[in-house]
């Protein structure tokens, strides 16, 4: 029986165990080491002592100082705005950036690479002049200023010039995560669709948005938490008016200015707090997705056994 | 439903993929689409489907002009080369789609769905697999499957994009085979774009052979194979020789042998190309007096399998000539490299240059 000697269940289970580290591709042992320490001593020098500075600077005076820096009503209202800002940034760039990348990655259109430039425009400019920007064309003195004044509209150094500066700088995220999702997907799923007649809606909810569904979720992490750190262009808009338009990394600026450490940091810390919710957000969005990838690897492992 | 196709003409910015196609497909055949990459045959056939709109033209279906039926109306049926299954739903979810998909007034009711998804996936003989998702699948399955979702609509036309270019050789055989079985039962008028020559004269009824957008030649697999229109279609559907000759007065010559052409008679000393496939090369080691020959350098063998390839150097230019025949007629030849023989061609084809 030589067959038994190569049956295709001992490939299939390979994958599954551990691999064996091979002496032919790997670097000397100390090598390995020098280059582990090097990367672990940069990662606690710039993420983890900072992180855990926020923490323990917070809590230095006693956690009821810490509560009461975070309740106190400016800070609840930096973190209402905070929160506002951010709820209605994420649901238009939602639909803005679904809707540019469906654009782009399934239509052929003159001026398509014009518009992916476009989209990027807010990570090629720098926050500061996104925010200069708003004050030039919806300021006092700007192009609509005299306007808005007139009929006692207010947007610059209010609530709508820092929702508008969010958007601003959040917006290429979404469709920057889509548009090589959908390019790499192509259009055939859709074309199948049509032929077997659904409607453009029907098609849109059935088959692109199943198909899409994690990379969306993951451009709205990215999105959500850039929108609730912005500091740059928000601080430009905002005139830091305290209780009524500042944000939470304004707020905690300015707690610093006034040698409020202990406050400063409490807010920062509730910051860095949601920063980690994001990244353990991110990370569970990423492995749902390398989940999907190696099932569907595996799958292909046992057919490939089947039809041996 | 048979279509009618008329005056079709697309253009790609400055190429031309389609330059003034008409055919008619008639009710109930399996019409293949043969042709090399880029000839516009899955243009062509995207256009019948809907999916592309073309310059100019009109495809009828059964007489009706489709220009302003949107693809959902026109009730084809179309299978993608690479399947184009929905990933996210289940292999009976996809067959499903096209009846879920229905206005409330024509959907028909839950139980009516899972009969005829039950039906369709037994018709596929893959019934077992239901609930399994595309990845999953194998490639000959998952094609299978994609067929059993076009059908499900009852469409009047089928329209197949290479549908078995993505499957290895065995199952592309296996798959032909069943395509044209199930042809055979349900009658549904079928269009099909190959490259693969062999697949169209095994599978199809009529065959349209295409070239730079143009329709070279239609006919039956045995009409296109024994009368090619054009030098295109006789190089297309099989190996060739070809040899650079002249015509007059019904005579063409070959190296030092002249061979009889009825139908030139009247052509006078015009140059023309002579094409013989390698299966009517004939091969002798003597001269044989009654049947014109040239002589030659067996030159290579290539004996696998039951036809045996051989490579020929003319002895009078540098041309290489290529021959095939049976392993016993090999045997009985004795013919090793080097051996010198005399070739003599049967079926000369010539197209006058």
């Amino acid at each position: 029986m030589p067959q038994a000697f190569i049956t295709p269940t001992s490939q299939y289970i390979r994958y599954n165990t551990k691999v064996a580290r091979s002496r032919a591709t790997s670097e000397p042992l100390w090598i390995r080491w020098l280059l582990i320490t090097i990367a672990l001593v940069f990662l606690s020098l710039f993420l983890f002592v900072p992180l855990a500075a926020v923490f323990t600077e917070g809590l230095r005076k006693g956690f009821a100082t810490y509560i009461s820096a975070i309740v106190e009503p400016d800070a609840l209202s930096a973190i209402k705005l905070t929160l506002i800002a951010a709820a209605i940034a994420v649901p238009l760039n939602l639909v803005f950036g679904l809707a540019a990348a469906w654009a782009i990655a399934k239509f052929e259109f003159k001026g398509k690479s014009i518009l992916i430039t476009l989209i990027d425009l807010p990570f090629a400019v720098s926050p500061v002049i996104a925010g200069l920007i708003y004050v030039l064309i919806f300021g006092l003195q700007g192009w609509f200023g005299e306007w808005l004044s007139n009929h006692d509209l207010k947007v610059v150094f209010a609530i709508p010039g820092i929702v508008l500066a969010t958007i601003f700088v959040t917006f290429p995220f979404i469709a920057r995560e889509l548009i090589p999702l959908m390019q790499a997907q192509g259009k055939e799923e859709e074309e199948a669709g049509l032929v077997l007649g659904a409607s453009g809606w029907q098609i849109f909810w059935r088959i692109t948005i199943p198909n899409i569904k994690w990379g969306l979720l993951y451009g709205v992490i990215l999105t959500n938490a850039r929108a609730m750190g912005e500091f740059g262009a928000v601080s430009v808009v905002s005139g830091h008016i305290r209780g009524l338009t500042n944000t939470m990394p304004l707020h905690v600026e300015i707690l610093y200015n006034e040698y409020n450490y202990a406050a400063a940091f409490a807010v920062a810390s509730l910051l860095a707090f949601l920063a980690l919710i994001t990244l353990v957000l991110k990370s569970y969005v990423e492995w749902q997705t390398a989940k999907n990838a190696l099932r569907n690897e595996v799958h292909k492992l046992i057919i490939r056994r089947e039809s041996i | 439903m048979s279509i009618e196709i008329r005056n079709i003409q697309k253009n790609f910015n400055s190429f031309s993929a389609l330059n003034n196609v008409s055919l008619d497909v008639p009710s109930g055949e399996l019409v293949a689409l043969l042709g090399p990459s880029g000839c516009g045959k899955t243009t062509l056939l995207r256009i019948i489907a809907g999916l592309e709109t073309a310059d100019n033209g009109s495809i009828h279906f059964h007489g009706n002009d489709t220009i302003h039926s949107n693809v959902r109306d026109r009730q084809v049926g179309f299978v993608f080369q690479h399947y184009a299954l929905f990933r996210h739903m289940t292999v009976f979810e996809n067959v499903a789609f096209g009846l879920r998909v229905r206005p409330r007034k024509t959907r028909p009711s839950e139980n009516e769905i899972q009969r005829r998804v039950h039906e369709l996936l037994e018709l596929v003989q893959l019934d077992w697999l239901a609930d399994r998702y595309p990845p999953q699948l194998s490639g000959g399955q998952r094609q299978r499957i994609a067929l059993a979702r076009a059908l499900a609509v009852e469409p009047k036309v089928l329209l197949l994009d290479e549908p078995f270019g993505a499957l290895d050789a065995k199952v592309r055989k296996d798959l032909r085979r069943w395509l044209r079985r199930l042809h055979d039962e349900l009658h549904i008028t079928s269009v099909f774009v190959t490259h693969d020559q062999e697949e169209a004269l095994e599978v199809a009824d009529r065959i349209v052979v295409m070239n730079h957008g143009k329709v070279e030649q239609m006919g039956s697999p045995q009409e296109v194979y024994d009368k090619p229109a054009s030098p295109f279609v006789y190089q297309f559907l099989g190996n060739v020789n070809l040899f650079h000759s002249r015509v007059n007065e019904g005579k063409t010559h070959i190296g030092d042998i002249e061979v009889e052409i009825e139908s030139f008679k009247e052509t006078q000393n015009s140059p023309a190309l002579a094409y013989v496939r390698p299966h009517d090369i004939d091969i002798q080691k003597e001269l044989n007096g009654q049947k014109p020959a040239f002589s030659a350098i067996v030159s290579y063998i290539h004996s696998l399998g039951p036809l045996v390839r051989l490579e020929l150097q003319r002895d009078d230019q540098f041309e290489i000539v290529e021959a095939e025949m049976t392993r016993e007629k090999f045997l009985q030849l004795e013919l090793s490299v080097g051996s010198k023989v005399y070739v003599h061609p049967r079926n000369v084809r010539v197209f006058l240059n």
